[in-house]
C-alpha cells in the first residue's frame, strides 16, 4: 500500500516548523518538504502524545523534540490504522479500562492495607532475637543513669521476677528514676518499671499485674512489631502525603495496639495465675487509674469515649496502655475465689523495692529526664 | 480579552474540559493509596501546558509520571534517612543521657536537609524546563544544583542573621544565581533582579517573622510533647502527635501566605521582570490585590465545594500564573536549536516531598 497525507513538522533540531507530505507504505513513511526530505521512519517508532487542539500530534521515541501533526480530519483511513493510540491513564488502566482497573486497585489497595496492618505483627518474631538485644541497647543503653539499685531493692525486684517470670523470657527488668506511672517493654527483653508507678500502687500485687502485661508483650515481641510500624507509617504517610492517609494509619494501628494490648492482659492474667498472684488488685489498679469509670467499674464505656480519652492523656500511662472498663473486667472476672493466693512480695521486700530510688544516692535525679 | 489575544503567552484551557482529568485522577489515586498522584501530576501538567499558547504554538510537557516516581524514591534515601535518625535517633540518644551527641548529630540531620532543600528548588526549576517544549526545543541546564545547595544554606543563613532584614537580599540573589544556570535551547536565561524594587514591600511585612516566631514556639511546644511521650511502647501517641504536627504546620502556611503575599506579588514581578532570554523579555504582572482575589477564591472553591473543589487549585494557580505572564521581543526560530542539555532520568521528587513550589 502507500498513502500520503499534509503534516506539519518540528525536526526537533531548531524551532522551525515545517510543511510536509508524509508519504508511507505498510511498515514505514518518509517526510518531503519544499527542498528536503526526511526518513524512512518505521511506523512503530512514533509515538502518539496527548496534546491540546484539534491536531493529531506524534513524537519519535529516540528523538527529542521531533513531531509531526496531521491536521484534524486529515489523517487517511490507511495511515488511521498504522498510528498508535493515546496513552490516557497510562499502563495497563488504558488497556482493561478505567472501571474494572479502578476495582481492581481498590481491591488490591485494601489488600496492601490488611497485610501492612499485620505485617509487623508476623515479621517481628522473624527478625533475630540477637539483633533486636542489640538495637535496643544500642538504643536505650542504661537508661542515662537512671536505673535504681539499692542492695534490698534489687533482692525484692529479683524476688518478684522469680515469681512473675520463672523462665527468664526477659533479659532485664529494672526500676528507673521516672516520676511517670508507667512500665514499658523495650526493645531487646527489657522491661523499665518507673517508680511513679511503684509510688502509685498500693501493693507489689499490683506491680506484678503490670509487670505480667509487659512480659506479655515481650513474649510476643510487639515492640518490634510498634517499631517496625513506625518505620511503615513514616514511609506510607511520606507516599500519602496528605491527611487521609494520616487517618488510614491512625485507625490501623489504634484497631493493633488494642490487639496487642488484650493479648499482654491475657498473658499477664496467665502469669499471674501460675504465680499465685491475686488478679484483683491488678483490676483495681486499672480502675483506679480510669478517671471516667463508676467505682463498681460494671459500667461500659464507649469506644469512641474511650478514644478521645486516650488522646486527652497522650502522655500518661493509658496512652500506651489503654483502658476500659472491659479491662479492668478482665483481671476482676480472673479472680478465682476458691484459690489461696499470696502476696507478690513480703512486706519489707515491697517497701525496700518502693523505697529504692528514693534510697539509691547515685542515681540520676528525674528532673533530669527533659519532660 | 483584547489584551489576552495580544499576548505572547495565553491560557486557553476550561475548567469543564480539565473536569475528566481531575476526577479520574482524584478516583485513581485513592485506589492506589496515593500512589497515582505522580502520574496524576503529569496528566494534569500536560492537559495545563498544552492549553498555554505561546505566541503561535503551545506549550508541551513531555515528563512522565514514572520519572517523578523515581524521583520520590531518591527523596526516600536522602530526606528519608536524615528525617529517621530525627525522628528516632534523637530521641533515644537523649534518653540514653547522651543529649550532646543526640543535638549534634540533629544538627547534621537537619543541615543535610536543609541542603538538600536548596538543590531539590534547583532542581525542580532544570526538571520543568527540560521537559517543557515549544516549537519542538527544550529547556535545562547544565548544573546539578549541588552548588546552589550550599550557596542556599548560606545565604539564607545570612539573610536571617541582621534580624532577617536581609531575607530579601538571600531570596532575590538566589533567584538570580538559579536562573542564570538554566537555559531554553541554546540560549542561557539572564536574571539581574534588585533587591532595592521588593524592600519597601518587606519592610512593610517585617512583622511577620515575628508573627512567624511565636507560631514556632507552638511547632516547638508540639515536638517537645513528642520527644517527652514514650514512643517505643506500643502505642500510638506518635501518630497523634503526628496529626497534630500536620495541623499546626498547615497554620502555618495559611497564615505565613497571607502575610507574606504582598511581598511575594512584588517579588515575583520584581524576579521574572528581570528575566532575559536572548531577545526576550518577561513581565509578570499579577498585583496583590490578585494574589488575595486568587487566595480567597481557592478558599472559598474548596469550602463550598466540601474539599472536593481541591483538585482545582492546580489548575487555577496555572491560569493565573499563564494570565499575569508577559514577553516582549522577538525569537529567532533557525537560532532556537534544540537545547544540548543533559536530561535528569528522575523528576522534582524532593521538591514535591518538602511541598515547594518551581517558581
Amino acid at each position: 500500500m502507500s498513502a500520503e497525507a499534509e503534516v506539519w513538522h518540528y525536526d526537533g533540531r531548531n524551532a522551525n516548523r515545517w510543511r510536509a507530505r508524509l508519504i508511507g507504505d505498510a511498515a514505514s513513511f518518509r517526510l518531503v518538504g519544499d527542498g528536503w526530505d526526511s526518513g524512512p521512519y518505521a511506523w512503530d517508532s512514533l509515538d502518539a502524545l496527548d496534546l491540546a487542539g484539534r491536531d493529531a500530534v506524534f513524537g519519535l521515541h529516540d528523538e527529542s523534540g521531533w513531531r509531526i501533526g496531521f491536521a484534524e480530519g486529515a489523517i487517511p483511513q490507511e495511515i488511521a490504522a498504522l498510528l498508535p493510540h493515546k496513552s490516557r491513564y497510562g499502563g495497563f488502566i488504558d488497556r482493561i479500562g478505567l472501571w474494572k482497573a479502578s476495582v481492581m486497585l481498590a481491591c488490591a489497595a485494601a489488600l496492601v492495607l490488611f497485610i501492612g496492618a499485620s505485617a509487623p505483627g508476623w515479621i517481628a518474631p522473624l527478625v533475630p532475637q540477637s539483633f533486636e538485644d542489640n538495637l535496643g541497647d544500642a538504643m536505650v543503653g542504661d537508661f542515662g543513669g537512671r536505673i535504681c539499685s539499692t542492695p534490698q531493692g534489687d533482692a525484692a525486684l529479683a524476688a518478684l521476677v522469680a515469681r512473675m517470670d520463672p523462665h527468664d523470657k526477659a533479659r532485664s527488668i529494672e526500676v528507673a528514676n521516672i516520676p511517670m506511672v508507667n512500665a514499658i517493654a523495650l526493645p531487646g527483653r527489657r522491661i523499665v518499671i518507673f517508680d511513679g508507678l511503684l509510688q502509685q500502687a498500693k501493693s507489689p500485687d499490683e506491680v506484678a499485674g503490670v509487670l505480667g502485661h509487659e512480659l506479655g508483650h515481650v513474649e510476643h515481641r510487639d515492640t518490634m512489631a510498634a517499631l517496625l510500624r513506625q518505620l511503615g507509617l513514616t514511609v506510607v504517610l511520606g507516599g500519602m502525603n496528605n491527611s487521609a492517609g494520616a487517618n488510614i494509619n491512625t485507625l490501623l494501628s489504634l484497631s493493633y495496639g488494642r490487639e496487642a494490648e488484650h493479648a499482654a492482659d491475657m498473658t499477664a492474667i496467665a502469669k499471674m495465675k501460675a504465680a499465685g498472684v491475686s488478679p484483683l488488685p491488678t483490676a483495681d489498679f486499672f480502675r483506679r487509674m480510669t478517671p471516667a469509670l463508676p467505682k463498681d467499674g460494671k459500667g461500659k464505656t464507649k469506644d469512641t469515649a474511650e478514644s478521645l480519652e486516650e488522646v486527652e492523656e497522650a502522655i500518661s500511662w493509658f496512652a500506651s496502655h489503654p483502658s476500659s472498663a472491659s479491662r479492668t473486667a478482665l483481671f476482676a472476672n480472673a479472680h478465682d475465689k476458691r484459690r489461696r493466693y499470696q502476696p507478690a512480695l513480703t512486706p519489707a521486700q515491697w517497701q525496700a523495692m518502693k523505697g529504692m530510688c528514693a534510697a539509691d544516692k547515685k542515681v540520676k535525679p528525674a528532673s533530669d529526664f527533659g519532660l | 480579552m483584547d489584551e489576552e489575544q495580544n499576548s505572547a503567552f495565553a491560557f486557553e484551557g476550561n475548567w469543564k474540559e480539565y473536569a475528566p482529568i481531575a476526577f479520574t485522577n482524584l478516583l485513581l489515586t485513592i485506589v492506589t493509596l496515593g500512589f497515582y498522584r505522580f502520574w496524576a501530576t503529569t496528566r494534569t501538567r500536560r492537559y495545563l501546558w498544552s492549553r498555554t499558547r505561546f505566541i503561535d504554538d503551545r506549550l508541551e510537557w513531555t515528563g512522565t509520571g514514572g520519572e517523578l516516581f523515581k524521583g520520590f524514591l531518591m527523596v526516600l534515601v536522602l530526606l528519608g534517612l536524615p528525617f529517621l535518625f530525627l525522628q528516632f535517633g534523637v530521641q533515644a540518644l537523649v534518653i540514653r543521657g547522651m543529649g550532646g551527641i543526640a543535638a549534634a548529630l540533629g544538627f547534621v540531620a537537619f543541615a543535610l536537609i536543609f541542603y538538600l532543600g536548596g538543590v531539590a528548588r534547583f532542581r525542580a526549576l532544570r526538571y520543568r524546563l527540560s521537559r517543557t517544549y515549544w516549537h519542538g526545543i527544550r529547556g535545562g541546564s547544565d548544573d546539578g544544583g549541588w552548588r546552589f545547595g550550599w550557596s542556599y544554606m548560606w545565604r539564607n543563613i545570612v539573610g536571617v542573621i541582621p534580624i532577617y532584614l536581609m531575607v530579601p537580599w538571600a531570596m532575590i540573589s538566589l533567584w538570580n544565581a538559579r536562573w542564570n544556570k538554566m537555559s531554553f535551547g541554546p540560549h542561557g536565561f539572564r536574571s539581574n533582579a534588585r533587591v532595592k524594587p521588593v524592600f519597601k514591600r518587606f519592610l512593610l511585612f517585617y512583622l511577620a517573622p515575628f508573627l512567624l516566631a511565636i507560631v514556632g514556639v507552638a511547632y516547638v511546644a508540639t515536638i517537645g510533647g513528642f520527644i517527652g511521650s514514650v514512643f517505643f511502647h506500643t502505642n500510638y501517641p506518635p501518630v497523634i502527635a503526628a496529626i497534630a504536627l500536620v495541623v499546626v504546620i498547615i497554620g502555618i502556611y495559611a497564615l505565613l501566605g497571607l502575610i507574606a503575599l504582598a511581598y511575594y506579588a512584588a517579588f515575583l514581578r520584581e524576579g521574572i521582570g528581570s528575566l532575559r532570554l536572548e531577545n526576550l523579555d518577561f513581565k509578570f504582572e499579577a498585583s496583590t490585590d490578585d494574589w488575595l482575589k486568587l487566595f480567597f477564591g481557592d478558599i472559598l472553591l474548596v469550602v463550598a465545594t466540601f474539599g472536593i473543589g481541591w483538585i482545582f487549585i492546580q489548575y487555577r494557580h496555572w491560569s493565573f500564573f499563564i494570565k499575569h505572564l508577559e514577553a516582549y521581543g522577538e525569537i529567532d526560530l533557525d537560532a532556537l536549536t534544540q537545547s544540548t542539555t543533559r536530561e535528569s532520568r528522575h523528576g522534582e521528587g524532593l521538591l514535591d516531598a518538602m511541598d515547594v513550589g518551581a517558581f
